[in-house]
C-alpha cells in the first residue's frame, strides 16, 4: 500500500449501512463483554469487601475455617504470643456470627452478619469508622451497613432525616450509632458492627476470648511472607496464618464453586465475543464475495495474495477500533449507572480494558481470516 | 512468418492445451506457434470457442502451460514458479472485457493503486503519472469521480489508463470493446493504439470487432485451436501516428 491509498478504509466506508451494521455489531459485543466481566468481578469483589478492609497484613483463622459463613472459633490467647514479637505493631481480634434483625418498620425478621470488633483501635480500614469507635463503646449500640439490602428497612433514610433508630437485634433492644460502607454479597444481605462487649451480650452462647478472626499489623518494612511462616510455626497447627490475599482467595474459592456465577458470566462473555465475530464475519464475507471479480482482476494484474489479505484484515482491525471505543464509552456509562443503583463495585479496570482490546482485535481478525479464505475462489484465469 | 526470435516479446511453439481430465479431457489448443515483436500491434480473431482467450491466459501466466515452449518477456513459462508468474504479470498491462475497477475508488485512485506494485514509485510521482495518463485518455475532468459515476466507455478508458500507467512491457487485451457501442469502442481502441505506439509497447488484442481491425500491424486468426492465417494489418509501426483518432486532445503529448 505504498501509494498511501487506504483501500481497507475506502472499501469499508463505501457502503455506509454495512459499515454501520458492522460497527454496531462490534459495539454490542464490546459492551456485552465489559458488562459480563465487570459484573462477575464486582460480584466476587463484593464477597471480599470485609476481607479487604483488614487493618493488617496477616489474618489468623482456625485451621478448619472455610469462609465467613463457615467459621470456627479459636482462643485469642494464641494471639498474645504474637504481641511480644518485635515485628508486630498491633493485633486485633474479631468475633463474627449471623444475627436476627427485626425490621422496625414492618417487624420482619432477617438474618444479618454481625462483627464484634475492638474499639480502642480500628481493626478495619473502613472510611469514617474512627469517628464512630468512641460511640461504639456504649452499651447496646451498633454501626449499620449503609450498602445493606433494603429489606432491613430504610435505616439510611432515617439517618438522613436525623431520626433515632432503635430496633431488636437477637431480641435485644439496640440503638444505631452510625453508618459505614461494607455492602451485601452472595451469602450476606447486610452487616452490623458492634463492640466486643456488645457482641457477647447479643450472642450469650459465645464465650469471651473465643474469636473467629485475628488480624496482625506488622511493623513497616517487615517481610509479610517470612512473618507468615514464622507465626505459623509459633502458633502451631490449630490455626492458619494467611495473607490478606489468601484470606480473600479462600472466600472466592468457596463462592466460585458454590455458585454458577463464574460459568454464567464467562458464558455471557463468550456469547458477546461470538456475536461480534459472526456479525463481522458475515459482513466481511459478503464484501469479499461481492468484490470477487475485482479481486480476481487484481490478482491477474500481479497483486499478491498478501496484499489482498491485508486489504481484508485491515478492515477487521478498523472495525475493531471503531466498535471498541464507543462500546467502551457505553459500558462506562452503564457501569456508572449500575454502581449507583446496585452499589456493586463496577469499575473500568485498565487490565480488563487491555484484555478486551485484544479480545476485540482477535474477534475481528478471526472473522477476517475466515472471510479471507473466500479469496481463494477468486481465480485470476477467469477474468479474461 | 519469419521472425527474429531472440528479440521477440513472445515466442511460442508446439503449444498444446486441454481442459478436463480423463474422458472429459478436451483439447483446446493444437500445436500453436507464434511470435510477437517489440512494438507490434497484433490482433487475434476467430470464431467463438476457438481458444483465443485460452491462449491469452497462457501467455499471461494465468494458466499452467501443459505442453510446448512459451517465452514471454524473457520468462520461460514451462514449469514456471508462482513467484515467477507473478513477476511476469506485473510487467503486463491487462485490459479485460469487464473493466472490474474497484467501485469504492475514484478513477484516479484506481489508476494510482497500480503503483502499489512498484514500491520504488513515490506517492507524488504515482499521483502525477496517474493524473497525466487520465488526462491523456480524456478523463482529466472526471479524475475524482467514483467509477460508478462514469459511463461504460469512460470506465473502459480508466481501465486502459490503469493497464498502461505502470509502463508495461506488453499489453494483453481481450475484447476491450465488446461492452461498448461503436463510437466509444472506436475511441477506446484508438487510444490504446496511440498510447501503445508512443510507449512502444507491443499489444496482443483479441477482438471480434471488424471495425477496429485497421489498427493492427498484423492479424492472426484462430480456428478450432489452430492458428491458421496471419495477414498484415492496414496499420504498421512505420506509418505512424495512427489514423482514425477522433479526439485529438485525448492523445496529446503522450509521454508517461
Ligand atoms: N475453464 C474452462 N474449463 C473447461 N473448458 C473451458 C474453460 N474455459 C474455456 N473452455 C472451453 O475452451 C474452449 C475455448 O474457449 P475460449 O474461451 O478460449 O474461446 P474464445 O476463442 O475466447 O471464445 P470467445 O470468442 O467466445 O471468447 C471453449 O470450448 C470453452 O468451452
Ligand atoms: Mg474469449
Amino acid at each position: 500500500m505504498s501509494q498511501g491509498i487506504p483501500l481497507s478504509w475506502l472499501q469499508l466506508k463505501h457502503e455506509k449501512m454495512k459499515l454501520f451494521a458492522a460497527v454496531a455489531g462490534v459495539m454490542v459485543s464490546v459492551v456485552l463483554m465489559w458488562m459480563q466481566l465487570g459484573l462477575m468481578k464486582a460480584l466476587f469483589a463484593s464477597a471480599v469487601v470485609f476481607h479487604g478492609s483488614m487493618n493488617g497484613e496477616l489474618v489468623i483463622v482456625h485451621s478448619q475455617y472455610e469462609h465467613l459463613l463457615h467459621s470456627k472459633v479459636f482462643s485469642s490467647r494464641l494471639l498474645y504470643r504474637l504481641r511480644g514479637s518485635p515485628d508486630v505493631s498491633d493485633v486485633f481480634s474479631i468475633y463474627l456470627s449471623p444475627g436476627e434483625w427485626k425490621n422496625p418498620w414492618n417487624g420482619e425478621m432477617r438474618s444479618i452478619q454481625c462483627y464484634g470488633i475492638e474499639t480502642d483501635n480500628a481493626s478495619l480500614k473502613l472510611p469514617g469508622i474512627e469517628r464512630h469507635l468512641q460511640q461504639l463503646r456504649n452499651t447496646d449500640v451498633f454501626l449499620y451497613d449503609r450498602m445493606a439490602r433494603p429489606r432491613f428497612g430504610d435505616v439510611v433514610g432515617a439517618v438522613e432525616r436525623r431520626e433515632p433508630v432503635e430496633l431488636e437485634l437477637n431480641r435485644r433492644r439496640m440503638s444505631l450509632a452510625g453508618v459505614v460502607d461494607l455492602g451485601a454479597s452472595f451469602g450476606v444481605d447486610g452487616n452490623v458492627l458492634v463492640s466486643h462487649a456488645n457482641f457477647l451480650r447479643l450472642f450469650s452462647e459465645r464465650k469471651s476470648g473465643e474469636i473467629d478472626v485475628g488480624v496482625v499489623k506488622l511493623v513497616p518494612g517487615i517481610s509479610v511472607v517470612s512473618a507468615q511462616q514464622q507465626f505459623q510455626k509459633v502458633l502451631g497447627k490449630e490455626v492458619q496464618v494467611l495473607t490478606v490475599d489468601q484470606f480473600k482467595e479462600l472466600e472466592l474459592i468457596y463462592w466460585r464453586s458454590a455458585t454458577p456465577i463464574g460459568i454464567i458470566f464467562t458464558a455471557g462473555t463468550v456469547v458477546g465475543f461470538f456475536i461480534g465475530f459472526i456479525v463481522v464475519y458475515q459482513i466481511l464475507y459478503t464484501d469479499v464475495t461481492n468484490h470477487l471479480p475485482q479481486y480476481a482482476t487484481m490478482k491477474a494484474m500481479g497483486f499478491s495474495d498478501g496484499y489482498l489479505y491485508q486489504l481484508v484484515l485491515g478492515q477487521s482491525v478498523q472495525l475493531a477500533t471503531m466498535g471498541f471505543i464507543p462500546g467502551s464509552l457505553i459500558a462506562a456509562a452503564m457501569y456508572a449507572g449500575l454502581r449507583k443503583v446496585t452499589q456493586l463495585p463496577l469499575y473500568m479496570e485498565p487490565m480488563r480494558g487491555v484484555f478486551l482490546i485484544f479480545a476485540t482485535i482477535l474477534m475481528c481478525t478471526f472473522s477476517g481470516m475466515l472471510a479471507v479464505r473466500k479469496l481463494r475462489s477468486a481465480d485470476p484465469a477467469d477474468v479474461f | 512468418m519469419k521472425t527474429d526470435d531472440s528479440k521477440a516479446v513472445i515466442t511460442g511453439a508446439g503449444i498444446n492445451f486441454s481442459f478436463g481430465q480423463g474422458e472429459l479431457r478436451k483439447q483446446i489448443l493444437f500445436d500453436v506457434e507464434l511470435a510477437i515483436q517489440p512494438g507490434e500491434i497484433v490482433l487475434l480473431t476467430g470464431p467463438s470457442g476457438s481458444g483465443k482467450t485460452t491462449l491469452l491466459t497462457l501467455i499471461a501466466g494465468l494458466r499452467k502451460l501443459q505442453e510446448g515452449r512459451l517465452d514471454v518477456l524473457g520468462h520461460s513459462l514451462h514449469n514456471a514458479s508462482q513467484t515467477d508468474l507473478l513477476k511476469l504479470r506485473r510487467k503486463i498491462g491487462f485490459i479485460f472485457q469487464a473493466h472490474n475497477l474497484l467501485p469504492y475508488l475514484t478513477a484516479l485512485q484506481n489508476v494510482q493503486v497500480m503503483f502499489d506494485l512498484q514500491p520504488g514509485v513515490t506517492i507524488k510521482e504515482g499521483r502525477e503519472r496517474a493524473t497525466r495518463i487520465l488526462q491523456q485518455v480524456g478523463l482529466g475532468e472526471r479524475m475524482n469521480y467514483h467509477v460508478s459515476r462514469l459511463s461504460g466507455g469512460q470506465k473502459q478508458r480508466v481501465a486502459i489508463a490503469r493497464a498502461l500507467v505502470g509502463r508495461p512491457e506488453l499489453v494483453l487485451a481481450d475484447e476491450p470493446t465488446a461492452a461498448l457501442d461503436g463510437t466509444s469502442g472506436r475511441e477506446v481502441v484508438n487510444l490504446l493504439q496511440s498510447l501503445a505506439r508512443e510507449q512502444k509497447r507491443p499489444i496482443l488484442m483479441v477482438t471480434h470487432d471488424v471495425r477496429v481491425l485497421d489498427i493492427a500491424d498484423r492479424i492472426i486468426e484462430m480456428q478450432d485451436g489452430h492458428l491458421t492465417a496471419s495477414s498484415r494489418g492496414s496499420s504498421s509501426a512505420e506509418n505512424h501516428p495512427a489514423k482514425g483518432v477522433q479526439n485529438e486532445s485525448d492523445i496529446a503529448a503522450v509521454t508517461f
